[in-house]
């Protein structure tokens, strides 16, 4: 499984966060800490504000208040620190049609050999789309390009946006096992979803309407 | 991802889908080609109206490139890839906006001189329709990809991006064709290439920074 040295440890401190959109309030004096090891589930309704609070605290959402702290450094206004730290899907996780599945990967991982971009492609079980243009792959397989990038990279911060959508049983077993070996070895994840995890027992931050 | 990454994609991605530089070369060939048709075909019209002609057909051409040069970032998820890459937006910018000008003007380049013998315009002044062509639309592409910036989350954003942009195209055109007309009557004609260079390189300079600046605001 992974075998990389992580970047960093991990301690990410989310102090009094008062997110408003369009006129609501999404959250309001939230406060959360993630540290190596832990994984943090975001978790509310449809429309609570789970992928803005993550868009928040990577800085294209606007705080309204509040002051995060990663590793003891304050990013509140310059998150260059915390952006060099993390890795973030979203719910289009930037995969090119135009590109195969390997091209993708290079893009994002462009300093993996060739056996270890053959080898995350097989964990999710692509091995055989590597030189597959995206356009004619399904929204499942797409997403599983973006998942690969999570056995390359040596980044100790995740953000996963709902990371489940479109994946089958056996790609959420092998996302989970991923998550679990990057935990252990000193990762950390924030992570929103309406699935239950298997394997797994976050510690959970609730939204509500 | 990192800056060769980047670059090399950028490439791949622009060479994939060739029907869109295609189409603004077409674009530019047809608008040429109509004028004579249109207007009049003699060489007493032509020849001190080439200039001018080459370089409207140019400005609309990059317009069509550039419009829609951050859609499918924007569409794909990339876009949000970059603000998280921890790369600095404005050279992810500034290596867009070179390959698409690259990809754009250089066969623009090539098909030129046989565009310019049905305008009939002479060969002298050719060197400098070609000289303004390359001094002058680094400019139209970086005002270009603020507009694309500031639109690309608009559905219908493309009318919108024309009346931001082509106001700004104003100066390159005059010069570019006052430097033309002025090589025809054997006048110099080094003082307005001069200014086409320095409006490229305060475009160069200030645009990428406004494009990212937009990007962010786009994205979110």
């Amino acid at each position: 499984m992974r075998v990389f040295l992580l970047q960093k440890s991990v301690n990410l401190q989310v102090t009094n966060l008062w997110i408003e959109r369009g006129e609501r309030d999404l959250c309001r004096d939230l406060s959360f800490s993630v540290r190596s090891g832990e994984l943090v589930r975001i978790a509310g309704e449809n429309g609570t504000g789970k992928s803005s609070l993550i868009k928040a605290i990577l800085g294209w959402v606007r705080l309204e208040e509040g002051e995060l702290e990663f590793n003891g450094e304050d990013v509140t206004l310059h998150r260059d620190v915390l952006l060099q730290n993390q890795l973030y899907l979203g719910h289009t996780p930037g995969i090119k049609s135009v590109f195969t599945a390997l091209e993708n990967l290079k893009l994002y991982c462009p300093e993996a050999s060739e056996v270890a971009l053959e080898q995350a492609l097989a964990h999710v079980q692509l091995q055989a789309f590597a030189d597959t243009p995206a356009a004619q792959l399904s929204a499942g397989q797409k997403r599983r390009i973006a998942l690969a990038r999570l056995w390359l990279t040596d980044k100790a911060l995740w953000f996963l946006d709902e990371p489940f959508t479109a994946l089958d049983v056996k790609g959420v077993e092998a996302l989970e096992l991923c998550m679990g070996a990057h935990l252990k070895n000193g990762g950390a994840i924030v992570i929103t979803t309406h699935q239950p995890l298997l394997h797994l027992s976050p510690k959970t931050v609730e939204l509500t309407l | 991802m990192n800056y060769r990454s980047f670059f090399k994609a950028e490439w791949l991605s622009l060479l994939r889908r060739k029907q869109d530089t295609l189409n603004a070369l077409l674009f530019f060939v047809m608008v040429i080609i109509l004028f004579p048709l249109g207007v009049d075909p003699s060489s007493e019209f032509l020849a001190p109206a080439a200039g001018g002609i080459i370089w409207c057909a140019t400005a609309l051409s990059v317009l069509m490139a550039v419009e829609g040069m951050y859609k499918e970032d924007f569409n794909d998820g990339s876009l949000e890839q970059w603000l998280t890459s921890g790369l600095s937006i404005t050279y992810l910018v500034f290596l867009k906006v070179l390959v698409q000008w690259l990809m754009v003007i250089v066969p623009l380049l090539i098909v030129l001189p046989l565009l310019a013998q049905m305008l009939f315009l002479p060969f002298s002044a050719l060197w400098v329709v070609m000289t303004s062509i390359l001094l002058g639309t680094p400019a139209l592409f970086f005002i270009g990809s603020i507009g694309a910036a500031l639109t690309v989350s608009l559905r219908r954003g493309a009318v919108l991006m024309l009346l931001l942009i082509l106001p700004l195209y104003i100066p390159v055109i005059i010069f570019a064709t006052g430097a033309v007309r002025a090589a025809q009557l054997d006048m110099n004609y080094s003082g307005q290439l001069a200014i086409l260079a320095a409006i490229s390189l305060v475009a160069l300079a200030l645009s990428p920074i406004m494009a990212a600046i937009s990007i962010r605001a786009s994205v979110n």
